[in-house]
């Protein structure tokens, strides 16, 4: 913190026309070009300064015995070991039965988040919705991303209990609040020409959202579907350890069992199956946007 | 779509120039239809009894009453429950702030050993490239879950449940951002004769920095997000207070503690995209 903070403030008695104006006219006198004042260097060392004490205040509070982190690396290996040297594969059926509970929980809560989301962002879109409205929907879009899914899940099981659907509900939720956002993002993206033209032939607002702005946002909203897909495969995984079921719900309770064989097989099936539909999801989604921006250029 | 539509004569115009003829309607209209037709027939298939999500309307009707008890309790946030919060939020607020700093310093390297532009060595770039693949496919809390049976409950498997999804993060979106940054400086340090890691060092680096210091400031956010429910499998911080009123039923404890993580992360949001301004 010695560092050399702050350009020292200007000479006492004249703090207007500090060192550079006075530079800067010598400049002009003499028709040469003066550098330009050098930027103050006060706000970027503060912030750095405060970044570090954050950090290093983080690491000394934390209450973490770090002597435990010197056998971490043969802890392991260890665990691998017991989980990959001889995975239990006789789970494998019931492992793929949960999968496909999580993926379809997954499928469902992107489905319900799309019905929801879609209306939602056109009426938060600037243009389109009233003010009012398009405020109260953001406020609403970002205190929904704000709250982790589990926790909506959480609160969603006290109706629905202990079941997918309860995932499936807090999956759709969630994805209101982020389809929402990236929805009327692009909404507001795009360009006038369509939206006018639909209007100067006489459009209503319905006609300018059906034919001015639908068929320019329409591969962004596929590409956000898709993704938001991939995010909620994840996520269905991780809301099984609140006891929805699915994959994750397996996995906790054999974790907790300790049966490392059977754990094994669970992780590679979880990183399997994501791997793979991340992979055709992406390879979907480059497809509809590169179709997109072909079409764009032709005349 | 058919050829009358595509090959359509051209009319002469008024002033021998061809009138506009409306272009032809795109062909493969099928293709949207089968999109929507494939989706329905996999929503059908989740909604499948026995084999997917089981949507039991009845059992919500009967529960309908319990569950609206419970929106009035989270309506209602038990204030006094404020001082116990605080030891575990500001846990919660370490683990992020710690995963960050440890991530970002084991992803630096990983990010220019993952880019095409800084390491050249095909084999060294697909091997972490591969791993990371891997790593970023399973999520941070059944790494949490894992951890903890690993080296028991505590803030120690948070931490380092956060790490491995960082790092996989990071280093995926910087070495992609390398990659797509423009190479005249790099071919230039590489003419005037710098090896390999002169050349990341004096180029790739500075250049880089702040789309790094911007995907850290963005993985600070997810950290503070998940760290708030690693708990939830004995991972420290906030989750464990959640798991605890959650298994009494305290709703309007977990009130409070929804609109803590709220603040905390609006607050967190607000600031990290003040930086983000200044930053890029």
């Amino acid at each position: 913190m010695t560092a050399p903070s702050a350009p020292a403030p200007a000479p006492a008695p004249a703090p207007a026309p500090g060192r550079g104006a006075a530079r800067r006219a010598r400049g002009a006198l003499t028709g040469a070009v003066a550098p330009p004042p050098r930027p103050s260097r006060l706000a970027p060392r503060a912030l750095s300064a405060a970044v570090v004490v954050v950090v290093v205040a983080a690491f000394w509070s934390v209450d973490i015995s770090w002597g435990r982190l010197a056998d971490l690396p043969s802890e392991v290996v260890r665990y691998l070991w017991l989980m990959f040297s001889a995975p239990d594969w006789s789970a494998l059926p019931e492992a793929l039965r949960q999968t496909w509970r999580s993926v379809a929980m997954a499928w469902l809560g992107t489905v319900l988040g799309i019905l929801v989301a879609t209306p939602l962002s056109l009426l938060a879109a600037r243009g389109h919705g009233p003010a009012p409205v398009r405020g109260a929907l953001r406020l609403v879009f970002a205190v929904i991303r704000a709250v982790p899914e589990i926790i909506i899940a959480i609160v969603i099981l006290s109706v629905t209990g202990l079941t997918p659907l309860t995932g499936a509900l807090a999956l759709a939720v969630n994805g209101v609040g982020t389809l929402g956002k990236w929805g009327y993002e692009a909404i507001e993206g795009i360009g006038r020409g369509p939206v006018e033209a639909v209007r100067a032939v006489g459009g209503s607002g319905a006609h300018v959202l059906r034919w001015g702005v639908w068929p320019e946002v329409l591969p962004a909203f596929g590409s956000f579907w898709l993704y938001r897909f991939e995010i909620n495969v994840r996520s269905s995984a991780v809301l099984g350890l609140i006891g929805v079921g699915g994959i994750g719900d397996m996995l906790t309770s054999y974790t907790q069992y300790r049966q490392w064989s059977t754990v094994g097989v669970l992780l590679i099936v979880v990183v399997v199956v994501t791997v793979a539909i991340d992979a055709a999801s992406g390879a979907l989604r480059r497809r509809i946007m590169e179709g997109a921006r072909a079409r764009a250029v032709q005349p | 779509m058919s050829a009358a539509d595509v090959a359509a004569p051209v009319r002469p115009g008024r002033a021998g120039r061809p009138a506009p003829v409306p272009p032809a309607r795109p062909a493969g209209r099928w293709k949207a239809a089968a999109g929507w037709a494939a989706v329905l027939a996999v929503t059908a298939l989740t909604l499948a009894p026995g084999i997917g999500v089981e949507v039991d309307l009845g059992a919500i009707a009967r529960n309908w009453r319990n569950g609206a008890d419970k929106i009035v309790a989270l309506l209602q946030p038990d204030w006094s429950f404020f001082p116990r919060t605080v030891g575990p939020l500001l846990e919660t607020l370490q683990m992020a702030v710690v995963a960050t700093a440890v991530a970002g310093i084991v992803s630096l390297p990983l990010s220019l050993w993952a880019a095409r532009t800084t390491n050249p060595h095909r084999l060294l770039r697909g091997a972490v490239r591969g791993v990371l693949n891997v790593v970023r496919a399973v999520p941070d809390l059944l790494y949490a879950a894992v951890l903890v049976a690993m080296v028991g409950v505590g803030a120690l498997p948070g931490i380092l449940a956060l790490v491995l999804f960082d790092v996989g993060i990071v280093v995926k979106l910087v070495s992609e951002q390398l990659e797509a940054a423009d190479t005249g400086a790099l071919e230039a340090a590489r003419a005037a004769g710098g090896t390999q890691l002169q050349v990341n060092r004096s180029v790739a680096v500075p250049d880089m920095l702040p789309g790094f210091w911007n995907q850290l400031l963005y993985v600070l956010e997810l950290n503070v997000r998940a760290s708030s429910v690693l708990g939830l499998v004995g991972a420290g911080g906030m989750g464990l207070l959640i798991d605890a009123v959650r298994s009494f039923y305290r709703y309007d404890q977990l009130s409070l503690i929804i609109l803590e993580i709220l603040v905390v992360v609006l607050v967190l949001e607000a600031v990290s995209s003040a930086a983000r301004r200044r930053l890029l």
